[in-house]
Formats: structure tokens, C-alpha cells, sequence
């Protein structure tokens, strides 16, 4: 029970972060969104002691690991665009699985190049 | 109000239901980013439910996608002294990701004859959505299509991503995470945490570094894929 409290609050602190991020945004009329502001806000806060890293922690996994739950009603928007859907719908789902498959293999090998490089290794095939 | 608690109730359970489900039966396809929509959407159609009228509930659930962003400077700040002295590879694999994200999408729309407002809202698809849907209006793109395709590449990179770290054998952890968080941003995101901590860390990294490298390459970019 204690630690459902702990939780909560601390999204509560982390939502209160994303929101000083969206007011930033709309002031400076940013090209960002809020949540990436209210980001570097937390990684500044955390990296010069002034907020402590067990504040937000446990919020933090919370909703981390809960994510999938957040893209749902997004993903579930798809049925308004039925028409666009019926008609070029394997179109869109061709351009994005092999574009994903694409980059995917393309960023993977060229870290794993690079890391084995950076450590000396030889490139284990 | 009514409707709004219990679109968010019903979203839970069968959240926590498909979950399940994906534990017991490890296999790809199940993943609850797939099985949840399809059931919601088809109980919505059903019951003939309003889209507007469970978003109204909905929306709330999409909200803490916010914080849950905020929430990812924990693993990197966890993670920074691995990250600093990464840097380089770090640079090197993400402009190279960003660069072939754009271009990858621009070709294969071309080459599925798709037109050009299609193309666009398809640039920005591997990022997250607000930066995307951004990106996508900048460039002449449908925002609300993007967001669609935001969604679809999640779902995409979910399933894709595990079967090439294991048929490409990547076992470093940081190049693991950099392909899950450029390919599959808060989605591939969420599936890195499963392999590990550091994983999670290094594409938290990428998702970050992905919206805002595609920020700047984007409009830079899309004059020459519409050649």
C-alpha cells in the first residue's frame, strides 16, 4: 500500500515536470515537445545532486514498464481512418515493415561494428 | 464522465488480460500493443461506441505517455558514464539510423507508388509522436496520419526487432538498445527494459537522440527523396 502511495506521487512529480516542459515549449515556441524538455530538466536536476535519483525512481519504472498500456488508445484512433486504411493499407504496411526491417538491421550493425572496434575485439561473425 | 472511467477501465482489463496472455504465450505476434486495440476496437464497433467518445477516457491513458517520457532520464542518468564513453559509437550509429529511417521510408513509398502526402506523413513515422506529427506538419505532411504510422512502426518493430538482434546475432547490449530505440521509439523502448537495464538505457538514448537528429534532417532531407 505504501509503495502504491510512493508511486503515485512520484508520477504526479514527473507529470508535474512534463508539464513545465509544455509551458517552456509554448513559450519559446520550441520545435520539441514538453516531455523531452521536462526530461533534460529531470537529467540536469539528478546530475547536479539537487534532486534526488530514489525520488523518482520507483515512478519511473512504473511507468516504463507500463508503457505499452499508454499507446493504446492511440492505436485504437486507427478505426477513424477506415477509408484510407481499406484502400492503401498494405501499401503503408509494406513502406513501414521493410523501412523498420531496413533500419533496424542498418543502426544495429553499424553499433556492434563500431563497439567491437572501440574494445580491440575482432568481428565475431 | 461515466463513459470516460469506464473507457479507461475497459483499457486496463484488457490491457492487463492481453498481457497476460503474451506472458503465457510468448510469441511475438500477441504482443498487447496488437491484441488491445484490435479487442477495444472491436468492442467499440460493436457496441457502437463513439471514437470520440472513448478518447474522452482514452485520452487521459495517452496522456502519461508524458511523464513516462520524463521517466527515461532515470536510465540514462544511471547509465551516463557508459554513455560518455560511448559517444562516438553513440553519434555515429544514430545519424547513420536517422539518416536511413528517412530515406528508407521516402524509397519504398516510392517504389509502392504512394502519393506525395502519404510520403511525408510516412517520413517522420520512426519517431515519437508529438515530435513526429511536428515533424510531419513541417514538411507537408498529415500530422493525425503520422501518428497513425507512429503507432504502426511500434507495433512493427515490437515484433520485428527481437528476430533480428537474434538472426544477426547483435549480442553487444548498447547496440541492442540503439536498434530498438531508433527503429521502434517508446515501443522499442519498452522491449529493450525486457532484455535489461542497459539495454533499456542505451535506446531510451536512441529515442531521444532519434526525434531530435530527425528534427534537423528531415527538412534538410526531403527535398532530395521527392527528386
Amino acid at each position: 500500500m505504501k509503495k502504491i502511495f510512493f508511486t503515485a506521487v512520484q508520477v504526479a512529480v514527473l507529470y508535474f515536470f512534463a508539464l513545465i516542459g509544455n509551458v517552456i515549449v509554448s513559450v519559446l515556441h520550441l520545435p520539441v515537445s514538453g516531455s523531452i524538455v521536462g526530461l533534460f530538466i529531470v537529467l540536469a536536476l539528478l546530475y547536479f545532486n539537487v534532486l534526488k535519483l530514489s525520488k523518482i525512481e520507483l515512478g519511473a519504472s512504473f511507468l516504463m514498464s507500463e508503457m505499452l498500456l499508454f499507446f493504446i488508445p492511440s492505436a485504437v484512433a486507427i478505426i477513424q481512418y477506415k477509408d484510407q486504411i481499406l484502400q492503401h493499407g498494405s501499401q503503408f504496411l509494406i513502406v513501414i515493415i521493410l523501412s523498420t526491417i531496413t533500419v533496424m538491421i542498418v543502426t544495429g550493425l553499424v553499433a556492434q561494428f563500431y563497439v567491437h572496434k572501440l574494445s580491440g575485439k575482432k568481428e565475431e561473425v | 464522465m461515466f463513459i470516460a472511467l469506464s473507457c479507461i477501465i475497459m483499457t486496463i482489463v484488457i490491457y492487463y488480460f492481453s498481457k497476460l496472455l503474451y506472458r503465457k504465450i510468448k510469441f511475438a505476434f500477441l504482443s498487447p500493443l496488437l491484441v488491445a486495440p484490435c479487442i477495444l476496437s472491436s468492442l467499440l464497433v460493436g457496441f457502437h461506441i463513439d471514437y470520440s467518445d472513448y478518447d474522452s477516457g482514452g485520452r487521459w491513458l495517452g496522456n502519461l505517455l508524458q511523464p513516462a517520457v520524463v521517466g527515461f532520464a532515470v536510465p540514462l542518468y544511471k547509465y551516463r558514464k557508459v554513455m560518455r564513453k560511448y559517444l562516438k559509437v553513440i553519434a555515429v550509429s544514430m545519424t547513420t539510423g536517422v539518416t536511413v529511417a528517412l530515406i528508407s521510408s521516402g524509397l519504398f513509398s516510392h517504389i509502392v507508388h504512394l502519393q506525395s502526402s502519404y510520403l511525408l506523413s510516412l517520413l517522420p513515422r520512426s519517431i515519437t509522436t508529438p515530435i513526429a506529427m511536428a515533424v510531419s506538419f513541417n514538411i507537408g505532411g498529415v500530422p493525425t496520419m503520422t501518428a497513425i504510422f507512429v503507432i504502426v512502426t511500434g507495433i512493427s518493430g515490437l515484433v520485428l526487432g527481437p528476430m533480428i538482434i537474434r538472426y544477426l546475432h547483435i549480442k553487444e547490449k548498447l547496440a541492442r538498445g540503439l536498434l530498438l530505440g531508433m527503429g521502434a521509439h517508446g515501443a522499442g523502448t519498452s522491449k529493450a527494459l525486457e532484455f535489461g537495464s542497459e539495454e533499456g538505457a542505451a535506446a531510451s538514448l536512441a529515442m531521444v537522440l532519434a526525434a531530435i537528429f530527425t528534427l534537423v534532417f528531415a527538412p534538410i532531407l526531403t527535398p532530395i527523396i521527392l527528386l
